[in-house]
């Protein structure tokens, strides 16, 4: 589950050109350690519920990549 | 020292006497305003306002094919007329000044048009500062600027700030900390946004900001999970959902889903029997257009009516596709995909999400053999450099044909 959330992040962050990273922190933020916008934020969220049948955003706002295994869990 | 604009991103802060210097140096006046620096923006604008000219907006990431498109000659975008706004001795000078031209002052402001074709929607000064309040009660307003500034709704929020004599904060660019300082240490007051842009404010901030006493979303569809995260963040703010088109400025506001046409606006509002939003030309900018029959604007939304006077909007009629706020006509990009050598036919629709509303999502047909993420990128590339950001769909899904609607629906995938 893990490996599968941190291929997608790095799939975008590779569309960015940006630099992909090897593991996944917990406590990264989404928008000040990944530089994810609101673009990027709506693409996480529709390939993680493609992926995983879960919508992150349902019921409150999601900062971190650890709230983000919390939900698909 | 009333301060006027304040862009923490470029650190910039202008007095409004900073922007009366300005505006005594401009002698030239571009007929496209196209500047990254909103600052510049405004001057340009107000140059224009006082001068009784002409202006055109262009979004600063135009690319040169998108102005093409718009139907603009390159020639064109360095034209310059002679202006002047020289020797006004204070504020209510420069006011006196814009009040005497502003019924012949002009923006031409561009938006995405129904039929693939961009529409010009030609506002006065008069009809963009209609709405606009005035008045002691707003004197001590502090703005959180958070529109593109060559957008109707951006340049609402300004003339409503310039106005009064306010201080505006850019806000658009900031995230993260930055947000967060920019209201503390700016003593924001008021703010109007797109409930995208508030959703980015929320993954940013957990602590209220008791400050803000006005608090207003358009642009997009309401989202009533928002405005209760939202009431919690501003304890204190009036919340407002605002109704506003470039065509026909603001319409409407309400505290919830509902809007209400008041009596003022019954001889110029009216609902179709298909459901369908109609506005009285007289309430329009002016525009050429396919929308306006009998003197009537088809606004593409389709509304449920409630009771006599109220109603709740429902969804659009039109394909355009709203994505943060930002209206998109697929048509322009499944031009530009299928322009991609290896394509051999695109769709795009909406994907539905609670971040943006909806991102776009384009289902492509290979024209050759060719690895999926290889023609991926091959289309990103070329969409990066020719379309707005918001104009570039997020996800790309290779299909062996096309499916038979556009519709975008999630059982559709």
């Amino acid at each position: 589950m893990e490996d599968k959330l941190l291929s997608i992040i790095n799939r975008m962050i590779e569309k960015k050109n940006g630099k992909i990273i090897n593991s996944l922190n917990g406590n990264a933020s989404l928008m000040h350690d990944l530089n994810f916008d609101s673009f990027d934020l709506a693409e996480l969220t529709v390939r993680i519920e493609d992926e995983f049948g879960v919508d992150i955003f349902e019921d409150g706002f999601v900062r971190t990549v650890s709230e983000i295994l919390e939900k698909i869990q | 020292m009333t301060l006027f604009w304040i862009d923490p991103a470029r650190r910039q802060q202008k007095t409004y006497t900073d922007l009366l210097q300005d505006l005594d140096r401009k002698t030239e006046l571009k007929k496209y305003i196209y500047h990254k620096d909103p600052y510049r923006v405004f001057v340009d604008l107000i140059t224009g306002f006082a001068n009784g000219s002409e202006v055109h907006l262009l979004d600063a990431d135009f690319s040169q094919s998108e102005i093409k498109n718009l139907g603009i000659p390159f020639s064109e975008l360095e034209q310059e007329q002679p202006v002047s706004v020289k020797n006004l001795s204070d504020f209510p000078a420069l006011l006196k000044r814009l009040e005497e031209n502003h019924s012949v002052s002009q923006v031409v402001i561009y938006t995405s048009g129904t039929t693939g074709r961009p529409k010009k929607v030609i506002h006065t000064l008069r009809s963009l500062a209609r709405t606009a309040k005035t008045g002691n009660k707003f004197a001590d307003d502090v703005w959180g600027f958070a529109y593109n500034p060559t957008h109707f709704a951006g340049i609402q929020v300004f003339l409503q700030a310039f106005l009064n004599q306010n201080p505006l904060i850019n806000i658009f660019e900031l995230s993260g900390g930055d947000l967060l300082e920019a209201f503390i240490k700016h003593k924001i007051t008021n703010i109007s946004a797109t409930p995208t842009f508030y959703r980015r404010l929320l993954t940013n901030l957990r602590t209220p900001l008791l400050r803000v006493r006005r608090c207003t979303l358009g642009g997009e569809k309401f989202d009533p999970t928002l405005e209760g995260a939202l009431r919690q963040i501003f304890p204190n703010a009036v919340i407002r959902n605002i109704y506003a088109s470039t065509e026909a400025g603001s319409l409407f506001h309400s505290e919830n889903d509902i809007f209400q046409i008041e009596e003022s606006q019954k001889a110029h509002i009216r609902i179709s029997p298909e459901g369908e939003l109609l506005v009285h030309r007289d309430l329009l900018g002016s525009f050429d257009s396919q929308d306006l029959q009998d003197g009537w604007y088809h606004s593409g939304d389709l509304v449920d009516k409630i009771g006599e006077n109220r109603f709740r909007f429902v969804s659009r009629k039109s394909e355009m596709i709203n994505v943060g706020g930002y209206k998109v006509n697929p048509h322009e990009v499944e031009e530009e995909i299928k322009k991609v050598s290896g394509v051999l036919d695109a769709r795009v629709s909406a994907r539905a999400n609670r971040v943006t509303g909806n991102i776009l999502m384009a289902e492509v047909v290979k024209g050759e053999r060719i690895e999926d993420e290889l023609l991926e990128d091959r289309i990103l590339a070329r969409l990066q450099e020719r379309l707005q950001n918001f104009k570039i769909p997020r996800i790309v899904r290779f299909v062996p044909e096309l499916q038979l609607t556009r519709s975008g629906k999630k059982e559709r995938l």
